[in-house]
C-alpha cells in the first residue's frame, strides 16, 4: 500500500502511516489487550518451565538428580512443605530469571548433543556441573536459599546447639549458606571434599 | 598316608581361604556418605573436634564382635552424645540415598573402625 503523504510502499511506509480508519481509542484499547495476552502468554509458559513435571521430562534429570532428591528433605518432610528445582535453581525476580533461562539454552545444547545422556557421562561430568551451580549461588549469597530460610529466623531454642554456634559464626564471617550446604539435595560429585573439613591425608 | 597329608593339606587350604561372605570396604563410598552427612564438622579423622576422632572411636571399639552393629547404632538413633565442652546434644542421624541402606551404613562403621594412629 503507498503512503499517501511520501508516495512509498512496503511494511515500513504502512507501519509509519497514521491511521484513517480506527480511532485513537480503539487502537490503544487492542494494544493493551493484546499487550497483556502476549505479556501473559510469555510469563506463564517461561513459568511452565519452572515446573518440577518439565524438569523430569528429560530422562538426564529424572533418572540421575531426581532420584536423589526425593530422598531428601526438601522433597518430603514432616510438615509438607516442598521445594522444587526451580525454587534453588532459577533466581525468582523477573530480570535474573530471565538471564538464567537463556543461560539454559546450553542445556539444551546439552540435551541435543547427549553430553550427559547416560549414567556414567553423568557422573563424569557431575563435579562441572555441580561446580558451576555452586559459583552461581555463591555469586548471589545464596538468595534462592534465603527466600526460604534466615539467619535470624533460626531458633535457639528449637536448633541443635552445634548447627547453631556454626550457623552464627558463619553469619559473623558474612558467609552463605552454599559455603558449607552442598549437596543437600543431591548426591556430591565423587572425590569432593566439603571446604573447612580438610585435615590430614590417611 | 601320602593321600591322608594331600587331604589335609586341601582342607587346610579351604579352611584359610574361607572367611565367609565379608565385602571389601569401599573407602571412596565411604568418604561420600561422611561428606554428604557433614560428619567432618564434629569429627576428624585422627583430630578430636566437638566429637571423638575416628581414630579414637576405633581404639573404643577394637576387638569387639558388635563394634559394627553399635556404631551404625549410633549414627542411625539420633541418641544423646556428650560434646567436648561437657555439654549433651542429639546425635545427627546419618542418611542414606536410598534411605536407612545397611550395606552403605555397616561399611560406613567399617570405614571408622579402619582408622589406625600414623
Amino acid at each position: 500500500m503507498a503512503n499517501l503523504e511520501t508516495g512509498k510502499q512496503g511494511i515500513w511506509a504502512t507501519l509509519r502511516r497514521p491511521s484513517v480508519k480506527y480511532s485513537m481509542l480503539g487502537l490503544l484499547v487492542v494494544g493493551f489487550v493484546s499487550g497483556i495476552v502476549f505479556w501473559g502468554g510469555f510469563n506463564t509458559g517461561m513459568e511452565a518451565t519452572n515446573q518440577l513435571e518439565f524438569c523430569v521430562g528429560c530422562h538426564e534429570m529424572r533418572d540421575n538428580v531426581y532420584q536423589e532428591y526425593k530422598y531428601t528433605i526438601h522433597y518430603s518432610n514432616r510438615t509438607g512443605v516442598r521445594a522444587v528445582c526451580s525454587d534453588c535453581h532459577v533466581p525468582k525476580d523477573w530480570t535474573h530469571k530471565i538471564i538464567r533461562k537463556v543461560k539454559a539454552s546450553y542445556e539444551i545444547w546439552g540435551k541435543i548433543t547427549g553430553k550427559i545422556d547416560t549414567k556414567e557421562k553423568f557422573e563424569a561430568n557431575r563435579m562441572a556441573m555441580a561446580e558451576r551451580e555452586w559459583a552461581r549461588m555463591k555469586a548471589r549469597d545464596s538468595i534462592e536459599c534465603r527466600n526460604c530460610h534466615s539467619f535470624d529466623a533460626m531458633n535457639p531454642e528449637i536448633q541443635k546447639k552445634t548447627p547453631y554456634k556454626k550457623h552464627m559464626e558463619a553469619k559473623a564471617q558474612g558467609k552463605s549458606c552454599i559455603d558449607c550446604h552442598q549437596g543437600i539435595a543431591h548426591k556430591l560429585p565423587k572425590g569432593f571434599k566439603k571446604p573447612g573439613t580438610e585435615e590430614e591425608e590417611e | 598316608m601320602k593321600k591322608l597329608i594331600i587331604t589335609a593339606a586341601i582342607a587346610a587350604i579351604a579352611g584359610v581361604g574361607y572367611a565367609g561372605p565379608v565385602l571389601a570396604l569401599d573407602v571412596e563410598a565411604a568418604k561420600g556418605v561422611i561428606e554428604q552427612n557433614n560428619c567432618m564438622q564434629c569429627h576428624g579423622l585422627r583430630k578430636d573436634k566437638d566429637g571423638p576422632s575416628f581414630m579414637k572411636t576405633a581404639e573404643k571399639y577394637k576387638g569387639k564382635a558388635t563394634a559394627v552393629d553399635e556404631i551404625v547404632k549410633h549414627v542411625t538413633s539420633g541418641k544423646k552424645v556428650k560434646l567436648a565442652d561437657g555439654s549433651e546434644e542429639n546425635h545427627k542421624i546419618a542418611k542414606t540415598m536410598p534411605p536407612n541402606d545397611a550395606a552403605q551404613l555397616k561399611n560406613l562403621a567399617e570405614y571408622v573402625l579402619s582408622i589406625q594412629p600414623k
